[in-house]
Parts: C-alpha cells; structure tokens; sequence
C-alpha cells in the first residue's frame, strides 16, 4: 500500500507537469481555434535558452530561469504574429499542420546548438538532482518533481485569476466562446490571439525546465516529454481548463502506475507488454475515452447546423 | 469543332482518363521519356527516382482518405508499417533469426496491401464516428500504438534498434539480381527495380483516377465537402469512410512493401509520428485531393534535397562551414515548404502546374 501511494504521487507530480504544457495547447485551442503541435519545440526551445543564458552567457540561474521563460513566450508571440495570422479562418487541419512545420523549424535549429551531449541546465537541483529526495514518514519525494507540483499549483492558481479578474483574461474567454461577436463588443481579438501564444510560450517553458531540471538533461530528444501531453489534453476536452489539468493528472497517474506495475501484470496475466509500455497507456485510455465522449471529459459538445 | 480540346459531346467523353488529345500525347510521351530516362541512368538520381515513385504510391493512398474523402490521417506511417512487414515476413530469406517465409514477390507485393487493407477496415467503424480533429488525434494514437508493437514484436520486426533485412526482389521465379541483356542492352537490378516500379506506378496511378472520376470517387467529394449533406443525398458515410481507409491502407502497404525492400532494411522507429508527418507534408507541398498533385509532391520532396546539395557543391557554400549540415538544411527546408505552401499556395505544386497550363492552353490570349 505504501508503494502504491508512493507511485500515485510520483503520478500526480508527474501528472502536474504535463498539466503545464497540456493548459498551454488549451488556452491556444479556446482562444484562436489552433490545435499547436509546436507546443513541445517550445517547451524544448524554453529550456535550451534557460541552458544557455546559465551556463553558456553565465548568468545567475534563476535570473536566467526568467529570461528563458520570458523569450519563450515572446517565440509563441512571433509564431502568432509571422505565421499563424495568415492563417486565420482556414482549415483547422492545414492550421496543424502548419505549427507541425513550425516545430520541426524551431527544433532543426534548437538540436544543432544542443548537439549529441546532453546539456545540463545549471540549475541547483544538479547536485541532487533526480537522487535528491526527501522523506515524510514512509514516504519518498524527490525535490525537482515537488518543484514541479509546486509551481504547477501556482500557475494554475496564477492563470485562474487571470481568467476571473483581469481585463485580457475575460477578453480571452469572450473570444474563446465567440470570435466575431467578441469583436463586435470592441474586443482586440488579434491582441487576444497573440497574448493566447504568448502564454503558451511560458507554460511551454516552465514546463520544459522541469522536464529536464536536474539530472533529466536537455537532449535532441526532450520534446518528447512534451508531446507525451497531448493525450491529456484529448482525455479533458479540447477546450476545457479544467479538463486539461484533470487529464494530465489521469495521464501522469497512469504512466507512473504502468511503469511501476507493468512487470506484475504481465507476470499475473502471462503477456508480455512491452518495453516502455507506460508511454503507451495514456494512449489507450485516450482511445477508449475517444469512443465513448469524442469531446473529451469536460469539452463541450459541437453542434453542427446543417 | 472536333479541334477544340474542351468539346465535349457527352459525360462519358469528358470522364475518361485522359480526356483530350493532348493529354494522351503527353502521357504516352511521359512513359516513353520515362522508361528511357530509367533505362540509361545507373547512379544515385536512379536511386532517388526509384524512392520517388516509390513514395508517390504511398501519397496517393493518404490523398484518397485526405484528400479525397477529407478524413484527417496521421497514421499512414502505420500502415506503411504494417504492409512493410507483411511484404518483409513474407518475402524475407529463410534461415534469418526473425519469422520469413520466403516467398516469391507475385505473392507478398498483392498481400502487403490486402493486410494493411483489412487493418483499415476492422479501425474503420471507430474512425468514421470521430470527425476533425478528433480523427487527427485518434490517429496519432494510433501511429505510437503500433510503432509500440513494432518495437517490441521481435519475432516479426526485429526489434528496437536493430530491424531486419529486406527480402530480395524475385519476381515470379526470377531474381532481378541477375540482370537482363537484350542486344547491346544491359538492364541491371537497379534498372530493372525502377523500370518495375514505374509500372506500379501507372496501375496506381489509373487506380486513384479511376476512384476519382466514378461514383466512389464523387461519394469521397461529396463527404469531404459536407458530410452531414452527403448522408441526406443518401451517401452511406460508414460504407464510404471504410472504403476509403481500406483503399488508401491497401496503397500505403504497397508503398511501403517497395520502399523497404529496395532500401534493403527497415528499422521500427523508421515509422514514427514524423514519418506520417512527411507524407502530409508531400501531399500539401504537392496538391491535396488531386490525383497529380502527390506525384509532384513526391518528386519535389525526394529529389529537392539532392538538388540543393548539388547547388551547394556547384556554389561551394557551407563547404566548411560549421552551421548547418546537409541533414539540417534538407529538415529546414522541409518545415519552410510546410509553411511557405499552405500560407501562398494552398492547392500545392499542383495548383501551379493548373495555372500555368491554363496559360499556355490560351496563350497568346491569356491574361
């Protein structure tokens, strides 16, 4: 019992992580109607700019933390700006798949700087790193993945606020619901867009530092962690909030629990399953949530007037 | 009035293949450059033209569901998987550590496609349910899913990081290995691979203008435009939807068959998302829901990178230089293309090969 709890947590702080990038491609989706597979060459590209202001430039690290974090966002506002704003009001898909190129251009560049060493990002959690933990009663918490709940918790806290109480975090969900009646009501939808993009990019960010903080490493493969999201964000609903964090929490819980029990299943059932099932798993849950709710979770169902 | 080349006296004689004289003059002279071109040539633009009509195949089987029928696929990799191991259990030389049976290439090339086939068809129902994105994303499960099984069915694929070998090209009892010399001319594997394809080529190619331009084809248009009034004129959307995944996963597993078993190996992170990725991207580089527009896109996509090397040794740029590499500059182009295509010219190369011809159709008229 104490090893399951141990794993569900690890699961949650995991599942928390993924909620960061998962809330950027949501925030994109409600505000411009842009599924953007560029979210995990940014969340790479975040942590690359982290990597090279502390180590490279020799800044103080959490000075360069922000900094990273900050042209990561600013990235996002460009992609908007140069490419995505020719783009508004066509299809969907063509919309896809031209982040889909915008992501491969972001990353040729971002893997050539990075080259076939893994980076280490400077940051103070190297020297324990991955091993570095702490103990309450029975259980283990490792330092970087609480970091990550922590500033997951506050993020979501901190974007909540900004959805309730300011001015551009109500702009965004009157163009999220309705575009053209949003900008009836005198809303500068084009801001709104670019701003959607510019959180994208910091949510991306934060959440590439925390996949590879520590002794994670940035490696020519650390997008992947990113896109390990998009499960979660299919599981909660396109264009939920609430449905994001939540299917994240479902995804991360999953890969921990079939990571740390894929050897007893397989042994009790006699099958074998694979190595790296755990990266799998969110998938099939994705499939069958698929089946029974195409709309995810908490997404809202589309209605289609003939 | 026989003269004008867009006189029509009824339906039939403007939906055949090649409805004008000008276009069976150009294509019999297209095969004909073709298998001369083929024939003379034995070095890498072979290879590179081999690959090209390789892929077109497997392009035309995503522009049949894509394009064609407008369901949204991001697991044509998959298929392309699947048919490749199809071919390579088959095919593949007995006495390997991997499951072969070695059989001749007139039983695994037709079989290569009908399993991938049947693939499509037992997804289908699940698929024709999901719409828009929600397809797209359903697919992408569908891509890690099987490359999971890939990775991990060692008996079949090999393995992780290590794959198999490709069976050898035996076609009816003959090996292509041994060449053929008729007269003066010597026809050697390579020759012999490619003329082989070419033909493929044009059976599919006939295939995906026959879909086109006859009741299924006109049932895919119909539901890519507007599903909801397909299903009122009475199009049965299950029946079409399978339809079009099982034609284009029987062309993705023919593709992939060739493809595979000319580049003499396959490894399974070969059919990962980015490999589903770069066939999307040729059928946008070249012309969605057209039936040339994938041979173009093919063509452009495979032998581009080649020609920008060329030009760089030609101008001796980035000779040493340390920014990019050749690798890099082809992905870089590749993700400028993506963008540069769907921003201005969203009908692809296609779309500039009608305009075009529409000017010369009318030249010295044209404005």
């Amino acid at each position: 019992m104490t090893f399951f709890i141990q794993v569900f947590i690890e699961g949650i702080a995991l599942g928390a992580v993924y909620s960061l990038v998962a809330l950027g491609f949501v925030i994109i989706f409600k505000a411009t109607d842009v599924l953007s597979f560029a979210q995990p060459a940014l969340a790479a590209l975040g942590a690359g700019f982290i990597c090279y202001f502390a180590t490279e430039a020799g800044i103080n690290f959490w000075l360069s933390l922000l900094i990273g974090i900050f042209l990561t966002g600013a990235v996002g506002l460009l992609i908007e700006r140069t490419v995505l704003r020719q783009m508004v009001g066509e299809p969907v898909f063509s919309v896809a798949v031209i982040t889909i190129g915008v992501d491969i251009l972001i990353r040729t560049f971002l893997d050539d700087w990075i080259g076939d060493e893994p980076r280490f990002l400077g940051d103070s959690f190297t020297s324990y790193g991955n091993f570095g933990s702490f103990s309450i009663g029975e259980f283990n918490f490792k330092y970087l993945e609480m970091a990550g709940l922590f500033v997951a918790f506050i993020v979501i806290l901190l974007l909540n606020l900004f959805f309730k109480k300011s001015r551009y975090g109500l702009a965004m969900l009157a163009t999220s619901f309705d575009q053209e009646t949003a900008l009836a009501q005198g809303i500068n939808v084009g801001r709104v867009f670019g701003l959607a993009w510019f959180i994208g990019g910091l949510l991306a960010a934060i959440a590439g530092f925390v996949f590879t903080g520590g002794f994670n490493t940035l490696t020519q493969l650390s997008f992947v962690l990113a896109l390990r999201a998009l499960p979660a964000v299919v599981i909660g609903g396109l264009d939920s909030i609430p449905g994001a964090i939540i299917g994240s929490l479902i995804i991360g819980v999953t890969q921990s629990l079939a990571g740390y029990y894929q050897y007893s299943i397989e042994e009790y059932f006699d099958i074998n399953l694979g190595l790296g099932f755990s990266t799998v798993a969110p998938y099939i849950i994705m499939f069958f949530i698929l089946l029974v709710k195409p709309e995810g979770l908490f997404g809202t169902k589309e209605v289609e007037r003939v | 009035m026989k003269d004008r080349l867009d006189f029509y006296n009824s339906y039939k004689e403007e939906h055949r293949i090649f409805n004008n004289r000008v276009q069976r003059f150009w294509a019999v002279f297209g095969v004909l450059i073709s298998i001369y071109t083929l024939i003379i040539l034995d070095d890498v633009w072979l290879f590179l033209l081999t690959l090209a009509m390789m892929t077109t195949i497997g392009a035309w089987g995503l522009n049949i569901v894509s394009g064609f029928a407008g369901q949204i696929s991001l697991a044509h990799g998959a298929f392309i998987g699947i048919g490749t191991y199809t071919a390579f259990v088959l095919g593949g030389n007995i006495g390997s550590s991997v499951l072969s049976y070695g059989l001749d290439m007139a039983i695994w090339l037709p079989l290569s496609g009908i399993v991938p086939m049947l693939f499509g068809i037992l997804i289908s129902p699940v698929t024709s349910k999901l719409k828009g994105l929600n397809l797209g994303l359903f697919s992408i499960g569908i891509v890690y899913f099987v490359l999971h099984i890939f990775q991990n069915f060692r008996t079949v694929t090999g393995g992780s990081g290590l794959g198999r070998k490709s069976p050898d090209f035996v076609f009816l009892g003959f090996n292509f290995e041994n060449g053929i010399t008729i007269g003066n001319l010597v026809l050697n594997e390579n020759n012999l691979i490619a003329l082989f394809s070419l033909v493929i080529l044009i059976l599919s190619g006939f295939g995906v203008k026959n879909i086109a331009r006859t009741k299924t084809g006109r049932a895919f248009f119909s539901i890519r435009d507007r599903d909801i009034a397909a299903e009122a004129i009475g199009v049965d959307l299950l029946r079409y939807k399978g339809i079009a995944y099982a034609i284009s996963s029987f062309y993705a597993g023919i593709c992939g068959a060739l493809l595979f078993t000319f580049t003499g190996g396959v490894e399974p992170n070969q059919f990962n998302f980015v490999y589903s990725v770069t066939f999307i991207a040729i059928v946008i580089i070249g012309g969605a829901g057209t039936v040339l527009g994938p041979l173009f896109g093919s063509f452009f996509f495979i032998l581009m990178p080649s020609v920008i090397q060329e030009i760089i040794h030609f101008f001796g740029l980035f000779e040493q230089s340390s920014l990019l590499n050749l690798a890099q500059i082809e992905r870089l182009v590749f993700g400028i293309f993506i963008i540069v295509f769907l921003i201005f010219e969203p009908r692809g190369l296609w779309g500039i090969w009608f305009r075009l011809r529409n000017y010369f159709k009318a030249w010295p008229f044209s404005y």
